[in-house]
């Protein structure tokens, strides 16, 4: 698990920016007069599109490869599920889309240290 | 593996060698410095190190190694060649394909691999070219990304690998099962972030027949 504090922020920044950017995104897009299943997928290939810019585009050079471009991803595709479904339900600001998605980059992240921790010992053989 | 392939993964190289240190020399380099130090710190005896790349994992190897470098793209060399320079050993660079060694069998007592069994095309047959240049019982040493077994994380690396796959490597492959498949003996797999960047440690037979 890292423990570096560069690494640590940046894993914060990576996840918090991927989801945050996700939400205010998909909140601005996705309007109340969408179908919710619709949202749903459109705002979880808009956020994973997303999160893929924002780390090439910044994250990756600085922070890391793998450990940039997975929990990016994820959270910008939770953040874009959770939003698109819920912006047709009733008015979303894109703040507060934003926020939602942040965090949801938090919960990502976290989810990430604990497999991290998980599966960091030493492994058997047979892991691909 | 075929000239046509061969032509490709050598062209799809030589792009990616023009932004290869922007991309890669601060952000992964420095997260995976302490697991690579320790990674290289095994070198011993006649040494393959397979792909140089721009020679990013040239400040990991020990002092004093008696090695040789290989990597199927030019212009990937062009840029190693100044840091190849600076070890403070014997390093020669040369380019060659993994699929189409030019080393007589039993040539090394040790090969390490960096990020690379996500590039080359063939991954097993490449692994069986490593295995005949290798003394029997001599060692694989390889610090890959692979893909998971777990999800969301599969989900993702699947996802991205087409997209990786034209201008980079691929993030799904399942390289542990791919050095058994060629024939080698897990000694040891080390993970250093989720299962999908690892350390492997491998032997040849003892046996090269086969
Ligand atoms: C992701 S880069 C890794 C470079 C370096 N090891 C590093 O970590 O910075 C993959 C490298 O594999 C090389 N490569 C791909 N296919 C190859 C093959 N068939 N034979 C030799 N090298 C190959 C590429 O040219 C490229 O330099």
């Amino acid at each position: 698990m890292e423990r570096r504090p560069y690494f640590v922020f940046g894993d914060v920044l990576t996840s918090v920016g991927s989801g945050g950017l996700a939400g205010l995104v998909c909140a601005a897009v996705i309007g109340t007069g969408w179908n919710m299943w619709l949202g749903m997928l459109v705002g979880m290939a808009l956020g994973m599109a997303l999160a893929m810019v924002l780390s090439f585009a910044c994250l990756l050079v600085l922070f890391g490869a793998m450990e940039v471009m997975l929990p990016s991803m994820l959270s910008g595709m939770l953040a874009g599920m959770v939003v698109g479904m819920a912006a047709p339900m009733g008015e979303l600001p894109a703040a507060k889309g934003a926020l939602m998605g942040a965090l949801i980059g938090v919960g990502v992240m976290l989810f990430n240290y604990a497999m991290d921790a998980y599966l960091s010992r030493r492994a058997s053989p047979w892991t691909s | 593996m075929d000239e046509l392939t061969r032509q490709r993964t050598r062209a799809k190289w030589d792009a990616a060698a023009k932004n290869f240190d922007v991309m890669s020399s601060r952000g992964p380099e420095k997260r995976w410095a302490p697991y690579k130090r320790e990674f290289f710190s095994a070198m011993r005896g006649r040494i393959l190190f397979l792909a140089v790349g721009t020679g990013l994992d040239i400040q990991f190897f020990p002092p004093n190694c008696q090695i040789v470098g290989i990597d199927i793209s030019p212009k990937m060399l062009e840029q190693a060649r100044a840091r190849a320079d600076a070890y403070p050993g014997k390093l020669e660079l040369r380019e060659m394909d993994v699929h189409a060694l030019e080393f007589p069998a039993a040539s090394f007592d040790q090969v390490f691999t960096s990020c690379t069994f996500c590039s080359v095309p063939d991954p097993v047959g490449g692994l069986e070219s490593l295995r005949r240049v290798l003394v029997p019982g001599g060692e694989l040493h390889m610090f890959e990304h692979t893909g998971s077994r777990y999800f969301p994380f599969n989900l993702m690396l699947n996802i991205m690998t087409p997209l990786a796959r034209r201008f980079g490597p691929d993030m799904n492959r399942p390289t542990v099962a791919n050095v058994e498949r060629a024939g080698f003996r897990i000694r040891d797999v080390r993970h250093v972030y989720l299962d999908v960047v690892k350390a492997i440690v491998a032997e040849a037979p003892a046996s090269t027949a086969g």
